[in-house]
């Protein structure tokens, strides 16, 4: 695939999961104003799910990618993945009770990850020195990752004020 | 020893009405008495539960400045007072929370009466209120005749209001004058308002008007169907996010450069934000009254929603044709700018966010003119008669669970109504009147005019349902 074109497709994957979140969110909230509950609740899901989705979609894509392709592509990879959900993320904290640092604090952690995860896949291609084994290697590492990610997720909600 | 001599001396006094008695949730007043020997400002902040009252005050040298300030019950109220050139001043107030409904007792002679399940408070004249709705602290009244002449105009007009909202209230060998001005506004028909010759007749008509069935007051859950929330909000976002994806999907189909797709995030990013906050929705304010067919006074609750495009602080206007301006959720931080020459809140301030909808509450009531008659007539025929002195214009008749259209009529002119053209309206207001109307009775709802409140919401709604007795 070439570097163009991946750009696309994790510019596609990463407006396809805030586009998700940001139909459930939405969703959540116009139930919520029905019903006259609390609509904050929502966005702090909202928040909570655009972390953790972008968290474990980067375990999956960044490691693989720069395993196989190098430090670069991977760290635009994660860029393509998490910057589509970044207006999303301003309304559903602009609609939560969560405080600004903690959600812009997220974001950066988010962005240290994608500069991170690919040098990662980079020390596994140069340890097994064969492109297969690192591509398999990254690929189950990032699988993990997201696994732990998902496994850990009460341990790193963002905090309510 | 200069100092002790340049600082002015300040007195701060700070009393809660009903001798310091309310009930949980309920609003009552504190009154607040203000001098210095030399002319200052001071600036008041009047602190109870979540909401906090601020107020500027000019004092003149050995005048007392006095000002009645509405808040909601907390157990501690808290009063601060700060100058420019004297130590701030607190004064902390303990309020007593009855978990029994509260009797007030304005007897001069001293004399005391127990009703039971009531917690009965002696009070004197000063000890009543100045804003009518501090009269929600307490549920059942008994006055004298000297405490009543003793009560000053605020404290009549209060007292007044809250005879029009129903109040229960029994006048203790009141004088003929007073007992028909307060007759004129007894709200419920005047079956809350009360004469007794004495102590044990009071006793007896409390109890016998507590055993009965009382028109119902206005409860905030039956009519906040008519509050709809606001879904201006809710739209904007879905179009503003709706176009995001659009641009930013078509972006990803025709471009592959790397800063241009990030671009675009980044850009909406900044501008989705700021092209709301210039969208600002308008507040809305409904408004909902009811009166008894011929009464002078019909009570009213308003609602003014203002909803919230983004994070951060707002200030709305409080409107000032609308009595007893509070926030609806008492868990709600907020923060009111008092006049203390006019003696209410005329500014509101407090946090908001995208989505939230934060309610200002009022009540009150104001003078009303319409009465009407109801005779049944064969083949399912109700004639309606106006027997007030001036006309009313068109609106809705309820009777037998329908809604009927009620033309305009003046005063004395009659129509034909036949209850079997009736509609089952589906509107909430229809729902609403129809909840409020006994099933025996019929009503007859009008929407209002608002046009003479200043700064009224452009979204606005008032109703007056008019309840007309079974015969």
């Amino acid at each position: 695939m070439s570097e163009r074109r991946a750009h696309r497709v994790d510019a596609m994957m990463g407006l396809a999961v805030a586009a998700a979140i940001a139909a459930w969110w939405l969703g959540s909230t116009r139930l919520a104003l029905d019903h006259g509950s609390d609509a904050s609740r929502c966005a702090d899901d909202a928040l909570q799910a655009l972390l953790l989705v972008r968290v474990m979609a980067l375990a999956m894509v960044s490691v693989r990618v720069g395993a196989l392709r190098g430090w670069r592509p991977g760290v635009t990879s994660g860029l393509g993945l998490i910057a589509p959900s970044w207006p999303v993320v301003v309304l559903a904290w602009s609609a939560s009770t969560r405080l600004a640092t903690h959600v812009a604090l997220a974001e950066v952690l988010l962005l240290t990850a994608c500069v991170v995860l690919p040098l990662a896949g980079r020390a596994l291609h140069r340890l097994l020195q064969r492109a297969e084994f690192a591509v398999i290697s990254g690929t189950v590492l990032g699988i993990a990752l997201a696994a732990a990610s998902w496994a850990t997720r009460s341990l790193w909600y963002l905090p309510s004020p | 020893m200069t100092d002790a001599i340049a600082q002015p001396r300040i007195d701060l006094t700070a009393t809660p009405a009903w001798n310091g008695w309310t009930r949980p949730g309920r609003a009552t007043e504190v009154d607040i008495r203000l001098s210095a020997d030399v002319a200052t400002r001071a600036t008041l902040d009047v602190e109870a539960g979540r909401q906090v009252v601020h107020a500027g005050v000019d004092i003149e040298p050995g005048r007392v400045v006095r000002l009645q300030v509405p808040i909601e019950s907390a157990d501690t109220v808290v009063v601060s007072a700060a100058f420019p050139a004297a130590p701030p001043q607190r004064r902390d107030i303990r309020i007593a929370q009855s978990e029994s409904p509260v009797l007030g007792l304005g007897l001069v002679a001293g004399d005391t009466v127990h009703l039971e399940g009531f917690h009965t408070v002696a009070l004197d004249a000063d000890d009543l209120p100045r804003n009518a709705s501090a009269y929600a602290s307490i549920d059942a009244l008994i006055l004298d005749a000297p405490t009543l002449s003793a009560l000053d105009q605020r404290q009549l007009g209060a007292l007044l209001v809250h005879a029009a909202e129903c109040g229960r209230i029994v006048l203790l060998n009141a004088d003929l004058p007073v007992r028909r001005v307060l007759d004129g506004t007894g709200g419920c028909g005047g079956r809350a308002l009360m004469h007794a010759a004495s102590l044990a007749d009071a006793k007896a008509m409390l109890e016998s008007s507590l055993a009965a069935n009382r028109v119902m007051a206005t409860a905030l859950p039956a009519i906040g169907e008519l509050a709809r929330p606001d879904l201006v909000a809710w739209n904007r976002v879905l179009v503003v996010l709706a176009a995001y994806f659009a641009v930013a999907m078509l972006v990803a189909l025709f471009f592959s450069s790397l800063p241009v797709l990030l671009l675009v995030p980044a850009f909406a990013t900044v501008a989705i934000p700021v092209l709301l906050n210039f969208m600002q929705p308008s507040p809305q304010l409904v408004v909902w009254s009811e009166a008894t067919s011929g009464a002078q006074s019909a009570r009213y609750q308003a609602w003014q929603r203002v909803p919230g495009l983004a994070r951060g602080g707002v200030r709305v206007p409080v409107l000032q044709q609308l009595a007893s301006a509070r926030s609806c959720d008492p868990t709600q931080p907020m923060r009111f700018d008092f006049d203390a020459i006019r003696g209410h809140a005329t500014f509101a301030e407090f946090d908001t966010r995208l989505f939230r909808q934060v309610l200002l509450c009022y009540s009150g009531s104001f003078p009303v003119a319409r009465a009407l008659a109801i005779d049944a007539r064969p083949n399912g025929l109700l004639q309606v008669r106006n027997t007030g002195s001036i006309g009313w214009p068109h609106g809705m008749l309820l009777a037998g669970g329908l809604v009927h259209e009620l033309q305009a009529l003046g005063p004395g002119d009659a129509t034909i109504i036949d209850t079997h053209a009736g509609k089952p309206y589906r509107d909430t207001w229809a729902r609403t009147a129809m909840t409020r109307t006994p099933a025996d009775g019929a009503a007859a709802l009008w929407e209002l005019e608002l046009g003479g409140v200043a700064d009224i919401p452009s979204q606005s709604n008032a109703w007056l349902l008019v309840s007309i007795p079974p015969p």
